[in-house]
């Protein structure tokens, strides 16, 4: 004989079964004592509970006014905390706040990334050159701007440059004997 | 019930009144759970700022009742969990009448105690599956809508419930 399970009897105490679980146990319980003794020990524990339903003394009108004004704390309370987080929750990144935030992130994000790689550009290396003429000295920058020290026909003439741009020449004019200095130098 | 969205009412004259009307059924429901009466009466408390706290939820006044029970409900079994569920009866709070003797309250409480003593034992939702089925009377449907879950899961709730407090009770007889 197949036994129900503990669960099916204690459900069957109270009535929890559903129809046919029921009828089934119940032409079980029928033929068997031994289930019919752990039935009735589940009604046994049935008829005890109820008594926790027993209420203590309890001054209801007291109690009425302790928890209306402690609900009515309570709720001011929350009030006051909700005012607090109210910019927070405000600011809460939902719906279409988060669409447009998203979209904003992504338009930063891909301007960053367009300014940080800008396109290749052509970057020619400053070539600078010196070169002598037939009457002076011709200097010419990176920038292709020109300068030009004329030397009056001297045959021995000292020229000098910097890096800041400026360019100077001595010599002695072979004819009258004076001695030049000239010093010119790029506009800033 | 319908007072709470009768707009004619002040805000705090309508959730007094809505406190008014339901706090002795949410009070008694809670202590059934926890069987302590100040647990009891700061858990009723706590039910009610829930509630009150999402007012609108409380416009359909059919459901309003339902809603409140599953709160209180909800709130009491947080309790049980968080506290491993320690039960204190203070003596002016036992059950007692003016014609029992001192002797028979004596009795009755250590059987309640007992009885506690087996509660102790379950899970907080077989403990309340069992105290709204057994104790209250309540039909299996409802205590699956107090508990948010499905009659197969209450039915299960209910069957752990009872045979834990039976296997308690058969372990004290011997």
């Amino acid at each position: 004989m197949r036994h129900p399970n503990q669960a099916t009897l204690a459900l069957q105490a109270g009535g929890d079964l559903g129809p046919i679980r029921s009828w089934w146990t119940a032409r079980h319980l029928a033929r068997c004592a031994e289930c019919r003794e752990e039935l009735a020990g589940y009604n046994e524990m049935r008829e005890l509970l109820p008594e926790l339903a027993e209420l203590p003394e309890i001054s209801w009108n007291r109690m009425a006014a302790e928890i209306k004004a402690n609900v009515r704390l309570g709720l001011e309370a929350g009030e006051c905390v909700r005012e607090v987080e109210m910019p927070r929750n405000g600011a809460s990144l939902t719906g279409w706040r988060a669409v447009v935030a998203f979209a904003s992130v992504i338009v930063l994000v891909g301007g960053c990334l367009v300014l940080e790689r800008p396109a290749p550009r052509a970057v020619h290396a400053a070539e600078t050159s010196v070169e002598s003429t037939g009457d002076g000295i011709q200097y010419q920058n990176g920038d292709n701007r020109m300068l030009g020290l004329m030397n009056g026909g001297a045959q021995k003439a000292v020229y000098t440059l910097d890096a800041q741009g400026s360019m100077g020449a001595r010599y002695i004019d072979p004819v009258t004997g004076s001695i030049t200095v000239s010093t010119v130098s790029y506009a800033q | 019930m319908s007072d709470v969205i009768e707009p004619g009412l002040e805000l705090q004259e309508r959730q007094n009144r809505f406190v008014s009307q339901n706090f002795r059924r949410i009070f008694v429901q809670i202590y059934h759970l926890v069987q302590n009466v100040a647990d009891a009466q700061d858990l009723t408390q706590e039910a009610f700022i829930k509630a009150l706290q999402h007012q609108e939820q409380l416009k359909d006044e059919h459901k309003a009742a339902h809603w409140l029970s599953r709160i209180a409900t909800n709130t009491a079994i947080d309790f049980l969990r968080r506290s491993g569920r320690a039960t204190f009866c203070e003596l002016d709070e036992a059950p007692e009448s003016h014609s029992e003797s001192p002797e028979a309250i004596l009795l009755r409480s250590e059987h309640r105690e007992y009885l506690e003593d087996g509660l102790r034992l379950l899970s907080a939702r077989e403990r309340a599956a069992l105290i709204m089925r057994d104790v209250e009377g309540l039909p299996a449907e409802e205590v699956a809508e107090r508990l948010n879950c499905s009659k197969a899961t209450v039915r299960s709730h209910i069957a752990n419930g009872r045979t834990k407090f039976r296997r308690y009770m058969e372990r004290r007889k011997r």
